[in-house]
């Protein structure tokens, strides 16, 4: 079977670990609780009528407390940033960091999750910050871990990405 | 004696809840200190003492290629993995690794994190709590003072309107000196809230003309001298209307409203002051309303073309308006006529 490892980037608070809970084992809880380190979930995906094992790596979200090891992304096949829109400055932390994983390794498949949907009524994306997430040229999904809009298709459409590549 | 020092320390590292491995060939390692009872459910050893760090083991694995380089240095100090999470039985270990070279051995020494983890956890989710609930009070703070913004665009919109029932300025004219103004603002590196400020202010700059008598105010034709007298008091009426409040945006417009006709070289009414001393807010005002009344028709004059009234201002700057300012008005007329063309009477 296929392996592929992917990881998820993104600020302190945007919603990976509940992604991963949301897509791995279909739960979701809203008490945010940090993540310290990393964490490694695994999961089977049929994509494109082929097995695959993806190996999804939570690093804890980069913050003045945690700056995170870029190492982590070493073997990666893709990547998934998260921001939450509702707090504005976790764009400026997803593009930061999509800068430095493009530096440490290349350019492999990314998407972009702009998690928090359902509360779209308190999304904040400034035209600058509309302007330059185009200019990424990288797929951006609207993504609720709370009510798992398009939480499935934004691990599948990193996988079909990943083994097109 | 070394028998027994080394079960001494064999005892200490479980009941640390630390395993040493020694390594016997890229991935292949031997177990040579007892396992831990917390964390003896992840380790399947291969016969009763050898280790395997493959696929089913990623984090470690990805760690030692780092280790390896470590090993080859044949560095005695310990080199760390970072913090790892395993579930065991329900329960999620906090784990971490360290290479070392110790006596011509390459080790690995894999430990149960246990309260250290959680009490860095625990430090970590208090700071991050503290800085969600920040965030969440700044929000609130922007909501809030957006909200009394557009409470003063409003209050300044009837205020407007209100002066607008006798004056014969048309609405259009009044929205394009806010906009012309707040550019000007915006090219002069004024913050957001300034320039949302100017934008609001300037359009106020003649409402004491709503104290002048309908006589003087729509008298067609030149006014006689002591009428003249009285509509120059309409800055010092708008500034006096204007005041008196704790609002900022209306501390500008109540300084537009008074110094508006105030000439660069001090021969402009009601104090005369001169260059700086008159607020910028008022010169930049100042610039963009004659600009306005000389592109636009009026009842007393034709509208002259944007090349005229650039001839004309050019001529004004250094006496009237503010040479500095014109300047910065001249790079941004290209600005200037888009607004004016969107903006119609």
């Amino acid at each position: 079977m296929i392996q592929k490892k992917i990881c998820l980037l993104g600020g302190f608070s945007v919603g990976k670990t509940s992604l991963i809970k949301r897509y791995v084992d279909s739960i979701f809880d809203d008490k945010y609780l940090t993540t310290v380190g990393v964490k490694i979930d695994k999961k089977q995906v049929e994509v494109e009528n082929k097995k695959v094992n993806l190996m999804i790596w939570d690093l804890a979200g980069e913050d003045d407390f945690c700056r995170l090891q870029m190492s982590y992304l070493r073997g990666a096949a893709g990547y998934i940033l998260v921001a939450d829109p509702t707090r504005p400055h976790t764009l400026d932390k997803l593009f930061c960091l999509h800068k430095r994983a493009q530096k440490t390794i290349g350019n492999i498949p990314a998407i972009i999750a702009l998690n928090k949907h359902d509360l779209v009524d308190q999304w904040s994306l400034s035209d600058s910050h509309l302007s330059e997430l185009e200019q990424l040229q990288q797929p951006i999904l609207k993504t609720s871990a709370k009510s798992g809009d398009l939480v499935q298709s934004l691990f599948i459409d990193l996988a079909t990405q990943m083994l097109s590549d | 004696m070394v028998g027994a020092n080394m079960t001494l320390l064999e005892h200490t590292l479980c009941g640390l809840n630390q395993v040493v491995l020694s390594r016997i060939s890229e991935q292949r390692f031997e177990v040579i200190t007892p396992i831990p009872k917390i964390i003896s459910p992840l380790f399947r050893l291969e016969s009763e003492r050898y280790l395997d760090i493959d696929d089913s083991w990623p984090f470690l694995s990805h760690f030692l290629y780092d280790a390896q380089s470590h090993w080859q240095e044949q560095h005695p100090a310990a080199f760390d993995s970072g913090v790892w999470l395993e579930t065991v039985k329900g329960r999620e270990l906090a784990l971490e690794a360290s290479a070392m070279f110790i006596n011509g051995q390459a080790l690995l020494l894999v430990k149960e994190l246990g309260q250290k983890y959680t009490e860095t956890a625990e430090r970590l989710q208090s700071a991050r709590d503290h800085l969600l609930m920040e965030e969440s009070l700044e929000r609130e703070v922007v909501k809030r003072t957006r909200q009394i913004a557009e409470r003063e665009e409003q209050i300044s919109l009837c205020l407007l309107a209100a002066a607008g029932c006798r004056d014969q300025e048309t609405g259009a004219h009044i929205r394009r000196i806010g906009l012309y103004a707040a550019l000007m603002a915006e090219e002069l590196g004024w913050s957001r809230a300034q320039v949302d400020q100017i934008r609001l202010a300037a359009p106020m700059h003649d409402i004491g003309k709503i104290g002048i008598p309908d006589h003087i105010l729509q008298k067609p034709g030149r006014l006689e001298p002591h009428e003249r007298t009285i509509m120059e008091t309409h800055a010092a009426i708008g500034a006096s209307m204007l005041s008196g409040t704790e609002i900022e945006m209306m501390n500008t417009a109540s300084d537009i409203a008074r110094c508006h006709h105030e000439r660069w070289d001090g021969s402009g009414y009601p104090q005369g002051l001169k260059a700086e001393d008159i607020p910028i807010s008022a010169r930049i005002t100042a610039i963009v309303d004659v600009y306005d009344a000389l592109v636009h028709k009026r009842v007393y004059k034709p509208a002259f073309d944007e090349a005229e009234a650039m001839v004309m201002m050019s001529e004004m700057a250094g006496t009237q308006i503010d040479p500095r300012l014109f300047e910065v008005f001249q790079q941004l007329l290209p600005k200037m006529r888009a607004i004016r063309e969107q903006v119609r009477d």
